[in-house]
């Protein structure tokens, strides 16, 4: 039987399997396949998360699960003491770690982020994934990029006003130590077992900020970041467009693996990785919530006819909202799986 | 000499270099130019064109917002200071994250265009709920509630936008008062802001100056 890590593996080295991958994003909906009442409830332990994860691979046959919880567990391992916990979508982070610059000064970066109390529950979820699909579905794991990694510790508008607007030496300060988590964080990770590692970075991409400045500043905190390799590195800028930032990142970073934007053109994305390594078409699962059955089988047949010639190319969906009905959720993967044979 | 002074400050707020354009603002007001006319002559102007520019240009980005909003605001307040008489404001708006977000950034970038624009901004904070939007509305005699969500569950919540047009309705205010979204769901699903009974929603904090303000003019023909 072909499973997901075959079908990974094969898309990579530009092989054909039965067909492509299909990366489909539902984190918070593991709560209701285990009949929980609360997310804050689902998210308190890491069997439930492993568990809910696994469910769902296994009832829409898709090819990954995930050891993200929500984002927001970064912040929790930099001190955060408050997330936001909803009904029905993703927990925010509600108390922000800095409040000031001497917060910036007093923030420790953890040393061993595995043996972190606060990291006890994913380690729990991770080790229950590798033992029960390790090696046949590819796990992915989260990580924010220094870049980005502030907007969690202090909000985003705050974040803003020091990157562009405050003292120099402060905003490096704090980046540094971003940039310290960040490989920590990915060292763990791998030290776990986790095959994919989405590297998010909102300002990678040039809806946030402008092409010359990623490549003057964002590019090197990316190379310190990455310092440890690429080896399953997938750059994601958190659904924003970066088309025109791929070749950039290509010809200094090597990152191989490329999770477009919703709204990036995705035979133009392709074009310009070239054979270099994989591209991910991405859907608008916002849409998800509203479209027909047909419309989103229309528009899966439209992504993959824009992406699949040539191979190398996998399907994906952002964070699904969890207002997605399930009779969508199954009609996107079907029309995945139907238009994505070889 | 005010048109080279418009044309240098625009130049400085699009390239976001905060440094330069108070630099041109500072020597034009050293120059005899009145701090009346720096705001109605040259930041309401290079705010309405950076505005026409923006809706033209798909490829303007979000730190390019951000710093205009925020030099056009610090530059405003600091000529309102120096206002012979205190100026008119063309309306007023109750801002806020709505019921359930945390996440700031595009509120702000909204209340600094508005600020230029002359249009009063009672920051509300995050995680507002719909009775405090109404009830600060009223306290505060505002045209317009704005509400910036970047989450689709915090954009389409019952206790939020769809919440605060229902309590709009029980208190007989619709006519009074209008009620505008923003934020990253309303980007991904234009349709949205129909769902949930807005009158108007902007796709970025800048474009929201120019849709707030005509729907202001709007409401007070």
């Amino acid at each position: 039987m072909i499973t997901g890590m075959d079908r990974l593996v094969a898309a990579i080295k530009g092989e054909k399997a039965d067909r492509i991958p299909v990366f489909c994003n539902l984190l918070d909906q593991g709560a209701k396949e285990l009949g929980l009442m609360s997310l804050y409830d689902y998210y308190q332990r890491g069997e439930y998360v492993a568990e809910g994860q696994l469910k769902m691979r296994e009832k829409y046959g898709y090819d990954n699960v995930w050891s993200l919880f929500y984002v927001g567990k970064e912040a929790e391992l930099l001190g955060c003491k408050k997330i936001l916990f909803s009904l029905d979508g993703p927990p925010n982070v509600e108390h922000f770690v800095i409040q000031s610059y001497d917060d910036i000064h007093n923030l420790e970066i953890p040393d061993d982020i595995i043996h972190h109390p606060v990291f006890a529950e994913e380690l729990k979820c991770l080790q229950i994934l590798k033992r029960e699909v390790g090696g046949r579905y590819p796990i992915c794991g989260y990580v924010t990029a220094s870049m980005a990694l502030p907007a969690l510790l202090m909000g985003m508008d705050k974040w803003f006003e020091l990157l562009f607007m405050g003292p120099p030496d402060v905003r490096d300060e704090l980046l540094a130590k971003c940039s310290l988590f960040c490989q920590r964080h990915i060292a763990a990770l791998r030290e776990l077992g986790v095959d994919v590692i989405v590297y998010a970075n909102p300002f990678g991409s040039t809806d946030f900020v402008p092409l010359p400045y990623i490549i003057k500043t964002g590019i090197p905190w990316m190379k310190q970041d990455l310092s440890a390799g690429t080896q399953g590195i997938v750059y994601y800028c958190g659904g924003a467009r970066f088309n025109q930032v791929i070749e950039a990142i290509i010809s200094q970073i090597g990152i191989e693996t490329y999770y477009l934007s919703p709204l990036d053109d995705i035979a133009v994305g392709k074009q310009i990785v070239n054979g270099r390594g994989l591209t991910c078409g991405v859907i608008n699962d916002i849409k998800l919530i509203d479209w027909s059955e047909q419309e989103i089988k229309q528009e899966v047949k439209r992504m993959l006819a824009a992406g699949m010639e040539g191979g190398k190319f996998l399907f994906g969906t952002i964070l699904m909202p969890y207002k997605i009905p399930e009779r969508n959720i199954r009609a996107m993967l079907d029309a995945a799986y139907e238009f994505g044979q070889f | 000499m005010l048109e080279n002074v418009i044309a240098a400050y625009s130049e400085a707020v699009f390239d976001t270099d905060r440094d330069k354009a108070l630099e041109v603002i500072h020597e034009a007001v050293a120059q005899g130019v009145t701090p009346e006319d720096i705001v109605f002559k040259v930041v309401i102007p290079s705010m309405e064109s950076m505005i026409k520019a923006i809706s033209e240009d798909f490829d303007a980005n979000l730190a390019q917002h951000f710093m205009a909003s925020q030099i056009a605001s610090q530059v405003t307040d600091e000529m309102v200071a120096l206002f012979q008489k205190s100026p008119e404001t063309i309306g007023r708006v109750v801002i806020g994250t709505s019921h359930g977000d945390m996440h700031t950034l595009g509120k702000r970038i909204v209340s600094g265009c508005l600020r230029s624009l002359m249009i009063d901004v009672i920051d509300l904070g995050v995680n507002v709920s719909a009775e405090r939007f109404v009830d600060a509305a009223l306290e505060h005699n505002a045209d317009i509630i704005a509400i910036s969500s970047m989450m689709v569950h915090t954009a389409r919540s019952e206790y939020a936008c769809l919440a605060v047009r229902q309590l709009l309705k029980e208190r007989q205010l619709e006519d009074r008062i209008k009620i505008i979204v923003g934020g990253a769901p309303y980007t991904w699903d234009t349709e949205l802001y129909k769902v949930v009974q807005a009158d108007a929603w902007a796709s970025d904090g800048i474009s929201a100056g120019k849709v707030i303000k005509d729907l202001i003019v709007e409401m007070h023909k």
